[in-house]
């Protein structure tokens, strides 16, 4: 740093005080403020950033900030909020002003939370081994038995190193006297690191200079620490262990977060659907066949790892898991069965706990909790009921219920509470709130106090744990609310903590001078993966046809007398038998009517509607495979039609649902675009591409049988319409000037090579993607190829002949055995690729005890 | 002393072939009191890749196995020979039943093995209507024997006997509701009563003899898996209570394993990747062997 350059609190006037626009930052009276002394002056540590903020101006932080908000939104920076259907994928919430920890008082803070670390991990090896501490009566039984989180299966089993606790995170307060205390353990697979990472990113974009001359202590070290750690915890010391990230996926709340620590770390993301287990061993299931896997970091709760060991009903679990587990092929970070440590309950053993398995006193104090099954801390719960917050102390539906505060009761309340808490004393919790510190949030171009908690990280590493050096701070939605919670609509910030001695300025994202293995092969493509991209494929494309009808249809409707115009009825029926399978229009009812179903109600599973939501569906289960750019295609889909409730009858709407189509058809000619454009030409790319081009080819078998198998009237106004449809309007007046003719159409649409919308054309790039693959039994000897000899061999004039009852039987059979190659190819594809994506279930309990 | 031959087999057969199946099996039996295991073991069909026999966290043996090529069918057949003494009386004992509650309630006791079966399991959840079922049974300062005998054939009285009221997911609540079930929901709903008023109590697995109807001859397969629960006495240990039959077993019951509930000592689960619809097929046969030819001469296969 250039000593010049150094702002010193003497540089300004009214040293220690905000200068310029913070100086309208008022913290609330009779609470510690992290950044304000109490007589208004900025406390040592964030002088230089506040200074250096107050240099920047409110103005040119809020057009950097603008442009940050950019950055998370194109990055896809997303917290899912359960039970809110609109909350899905909520952008994530981050604060321009970073929160600044004293370096001293971090040191400390580090100190105490490795001893908690340690003492936990003890714990933990006590109650899945030898069980000394409920024997003794240092912590009650009853916590660990009646505990959901306490895993039977695992009892016995000592994972490699002695470690349970690989990950480990505290959420820590500051009381208003300025202490701080632990609020919170997380032992299961604590969420945040990731996010920590993305809001450094973000900051350090946006106020560079600030960043640098804070000399803020980067995050990547911390990193590069868990993949060493998560490396030496391969069985027997492999080298190049397989490392996976396994997610309970899109649907969970921070599944942003996996998919982006896994893309940082160099792991594929999978989900249990992904892993199988054979000779008590794990392996990843791709399209290059089954590959081992040596460590799951883990982001699953261990309850639903195993359907076969542990929660009979997950879903989402890998059966066997547990045993290869056992049988030490395969380690968990964290180990299964850690989840159990994060009952509120255990901090009020901690003290003894301490003393006991470390001979040290607790470091740094957990937020006052009371056990209700101990009759002395039960009789302080029911003494001071109005302070305090009433929590579960297991994990059970059928017990304890939700959190309560105490402070909100009436004088009813609280008695039914008390008589809740005397029924069953052992099931709840009371636990003393901490007024939670202040700290300045950038809220519309002004400072504001809100409430934080910091969650810190730690991994083992070595005999110990290592922190890391910043963390995840969250802020409270409003000045007056001591909820800080994610879920509640609260925000984050990037947390500082500046350093005395030299930066270490490694990066993960780019390890210079490091040699990287090329990989090019992509063969690692998870089945499953593969299996939605190739569904996307065909959903897209099967959306795109059935708006192409419909468009057809709708731009026609108002021109023309439904009755007196032969093509209208032939398409009609063509699109009614495409999206509503065996639906026949019943006499009556207003051909409006009848698109409204087709596009708008989603109860018909090939209607434009259900379509449209498994595209998005679909994309949402491979979002880590497809680019920003494309996501913002998928998004813009839902907002092209007309939402709910869908009206009955289109008849008014005729003019507005015209454009709505036009805009859709071009999203979808954008997303191929893209699809072409930008993803390299791996598995991935093949297994979309293979998607659109069968469902593009079955969807103009489907056309032409529905429209021309019978010869209507004046077939001209059809063909038109065909074209139209099929896009293929301006190559066919290319080739044929004006006269339209069903030999000529036919050709086009089906031997024609160089028409991209042509039969043919869909079989040649299926056969060239099928060629890239790895060979299967199933995929050898597909008769692409002789279906586009036979094709091209045709002569298109006969096939359009028609007999004395105006049937075209040429084309019929024609039809039906392009159709049976499509299915046998799309069979192929399923068998050879995607099988391995196959669920697994329960069997059914057999043996019901009869008698 | 009576000595039976044991058969207990379980068939799936799948609609379409499974390539991959994981299971977790309770049927060889654990040692325990009056019962002496001349033999017992497990036969798979297909014969499985992977299989590990080894002690569950609760002492029971349990026989992990996969197979992992195409079958159509699965079978799996528990078998063995046990000898069993009669039990010779009740025990005497008249403490209370809160003396034997109270036990717990020492910190740092020895009794933690006994503890742990005192408290809620995922099929048993002591709600307020089943602890206040029980509660009539136990009066201040009742003999926990003699309350838990009254629990028992209360439970007998009060419930019916139905194999189609319930099923293997149904809940305590809804065993109260319908107030039938089978032994499975009986030992469950009497392990809640006890439960709920502080007393340790385990779910019994195993099988019971029984007797053909007068001048029928004994069917093959007909007999089925039992259950029937187990309440902690302090001084004697654990007492057996059978609630569908009301009786205290003796020498026609046969234990297999114990745990918190079902759950714990479910005879076969598996997980299974495809295989379409699957059925189920499940035959137990318990047959006495005459002590003096030490065989039986009706079945060849043992």
């Amino acid at each position: 740093m250039n000593p010049l350059m150094t702002p010193t609190p003497h540089s300004h006037a009214g040293a220690g005080h905000f200068a310029g626009f913070c100086k309208s930052y008022v913290p609330p009276v009779g609470l510690f403020d992290e950044m304000e002394e109490p007589d208004g002056s900025v406390r040592p540590h964030w002088l230089m950033f506040s200074t250096l903020l107050d240099d920047l101006g409110a103005k040119e932080l809020q057009r950097r900030w603008e442009t940050a908000r950019q950055l998370i939104h194109d990055n896809g920076v997303t917290y899912n909020v359960y039970g809110d259907p609109a909350g899905m994928d909520r952008p994530w919430n981050l604060d321009a002003i970073p929160m600044v920890f004293d370096p001293v008082e971090w040191g400390r803070l580090e100190t105490a939370l490795v001893q908690r670390a340690r003492l936990l991990d003890l714990i933990l090896a006590d109650v899945y081994g030898p069980q000394r501490l409920l024997r003794e009566g240092l912590l009650p039984p009853e916590l660990v038995f009646a505990h959901r989180g306490f895993l039977r299966a695992m009892h016995g089993v000592t994972p490699p190193q002695g470690r349970w606790l690989h990950m480990y995170a505290a959420d820590v307060a500051r009381s208003a006297d300025g202490k701080l205390w632990v609020i919170a353990d997380r032992t299961q697979a604590p969420s945040g690191a990731g996010y920590a990472l993305e809001n450094r990113l973000v900051i350090s974009r946006a106020l560079p200079d600030v960043f640098r001359d804070c000399r803020v202590r980067r995050l990547a070290l911390f990193f590069r620490t868990m993949r060493e750690m998560l490396e030496n915890l391969a069985p027997q010391n492999k080298e190049n262990p397989r490392i996976v990230l396994l997610t309970p996926g899109p649907f969970n709340e921070t599944y942003f977060e996996h998919a982006y620590l896994a893309r940082y770390l160099g792991y594929a993301l999978v989900e249990g659907g992904d892993l199988t287990v054979r000779d008590n061993r794990v392996f990843l299931k791709t399209l290059g066949g089954l590959q081992q896997v040596d460590v799951i970091l883990r982001r699953q709760d261990d309850e639903f790892c195993d359907p076969l060991e542990l929660r009979t009903d997950s879903a989402l679990g890998i059966a066997g898991l547990v045993q290869a587990v056992r049988s030490g092929n395969v380690t968990m970070a964290n180990a299964l069965g850690t989840g159990l440590l994060e009952c509120p309950a255990l901090m009020m053993f901690l003290p003894r706990l301490c003393r006991h398995l470390l001979g040290e006193e607790l470091r740094l104090p957990s937020a006052g909790t009371y056990w209700c099954g101990d009759a002395t801390a039960r009789s302080h719960v029911l003494a001071n009921l109005q302070r305090m917050v009433i929590k579960p102390t297991f994990l059970n539906p059928h017990r304890g219920g939700e959190v309560v505060f105490g402070e909100g009761l009436s004088g009813e309340g609280l008695s039914a509470l008390r008589e809740r808490i005397l029924a069953s004393p052992r099931d709840f919790v009371g636990e003393e709130q901490v007024t939670l510190s202040t700290a300045p949030v950038f809220v519309d171009g002004h400072v504001k106090a809100r409430h934080v908690v910091l969650r810190a990280h730690l991994i083992g590493a070595g005999d110990g744990y290592s922190m890391m050096p910043g963390g995840l701070t969250r802020f409270s939605a409003a000045a007056d609310s001591m909820i800080v919670s994610m879920q509640r609509g609260g925000g984050s910030k990037d947390t500082w903590i500046s350093s005395t001695g030299p930066l270490d300025t490694f990066s993960l994202l780019a390890p210079a001078g490091q040699v990287i293995e090329i990989s090019r092969s992509g063969g690692d493509l998870p089945s499953r993966v593969a299996d939605n991209l190739y569904w996307l494929g065909r959903y897209t494309e099967r959306a795109e046809a059935v708006a192409r009808l419909a468009r057809g249809i709708a731009a026609r409707l108002p021109d023309q007398n439904f009755e007196t115009s032969p093509e209208l009825p032939v398409l009609f029926t063509t699109l009614i038998h495409h999206a509503i399978h065996d639906g026949i229009p019943e006499p009556g009812t207003r051909p409006e009517e009848w698109l409204a179903r087709v596009l708008l109600d989603d109860q018909y599973p090939h209607g434009l509607q259900a379509t449209l939501t498994a595209v998005y569906r679909t994309a949402s289960l491979v979002r880590d495979r497809i680019s920003i750019d494309t996501w913002r295609i998928i998004n813009r889909i839902s907002q092209d039609l007309p939402g709910h409730p869908a009206p009955r009858d289109l008849g008014g709407q005729l003019n507005d649902i015209i454009p709505g189509l036009d805009r859709l058809i071009l999203t979808f000619a954008a997303f191929g675009g893209l699809a072409m454009e930008s993803m390299t030409r791996g598995f991935a790319w093949r297994f979309l591409d293979m998607g659109r081009r069968i469902e593009r080819a079955l969807a103009t078998v489907s056309l032409l049988r529905g429209a021309l198998l019978s010869e209507t009237e004046r077939e001209g106004p059809l063909l038109e319409a065909i074209l139209e449809i099929a896009d293929s309007s301006m190559t066919y007046r290319r080739r044929y000037m004006a006269t339209l003719q069903v030999g000529p159409v036919l050709d086009l649409l089906l031997a024609d090579a160089s028409n991209p919308r042509c039969v043919a054309f869909q079989l040649d790039r299926l056969a060239e993607h099928l060629h890239e693959l790895p060979p299967t039994e199933v995929s050898a000897g597909l008769p692409m190829h002789s279906a586009i000899a036979a094709l091209q061999g045709t002569d298109m004039r006969r096939v359009a002949e028609v007999d004395e009852e105006g049937h075209r039987a040429g084309l019929e059979l024609l039809l039906n055995s392009l159709s049976k190659t499509l299915h046998s190819i799309s069979d192929a594809i399923s068998q050879g690729y995607l099988s391995h994506a196959v669920t697994s279930r329960q069997l059914a309990a057999a043996n019901r005890w009869g008698n | 002393m009576a000595v039976y031959n044991i058969r207990h087999v379980t068939r799936y057969i799948y609609e379409e072939a499974v390539p991959v199946c994981h299971n977790v099996a309770h049927l060889l039996p654990r040692a325990s009191p009056r019962h002496e295991w001349r033999f017992a073991e497990v036969d798979i069909s297909p014969a499985p890749a992977v299989r590990t026999d080894r002690e569950d966290y609760f002492g029971n043996r349990l026989t992990f196995f996969a197979i992992q090529e195409p079958h159509l069918e699965l079978e799996v057949t528990g078998r063995g020979q046990v000898a069993i003494e009669p039990r010779s009386e009740l025990p005497k004992t008249k403490v209370s039943w809160e003396e034997a509650r109270d036990q717990f309630a020492i910190r740092g006791s020895e009794l933690l093995g006994e503890m742990q079966f005192s408290l809620d399991s995922p099929y048993v959840h002591s709600t307020e209507e089943v602890a206040a079922y029980g509660r009539e049974s136990f009066a201040a300062g009742r003999p926990l024997v003699e309350a838990v005998l009254d629990l028992t054939a209360r439970i007998h009285r009060d419930f019916a006997y139905d194999t189609k009221t319930t099923t293997v997911s149904t809940t305590l609540p809804e065993v109260m509701k319908a107030r039938s079930g089978v032994c499975q929901d009986f030992a469950h709903l009497q392990i809640g009563c006890l439960r709920a008023m502080g007393l340790a109590a385990r779910y019994v697995s195993g099988y019971l003899l029984t007797s053909p109807p007068p001048g029928k001859p004994r069917l093959v397969g007909a007999d089925a898996s039992h259950a029937w629960a187990s309440v902690w006495v302090p001084g004697e240990g654990w007492l057996d209570v059978d609630p569908t039959n009301n009786l205290v077993p003796s020498d026609k019951h046969i234990t297999v394993g114990f745990g918190r509930d079902f759950g714990d000592v479910s005879p076969l689960r598996g997980v299974i990747l495809g295989g379409g619809r699957h059925q189920i097929e499940v035959s137990v046969d318990v047959a006495p062997v005459d002590a003096e030819c030490n065989g039986n001469p009706q079945l060849p296969n043992f």
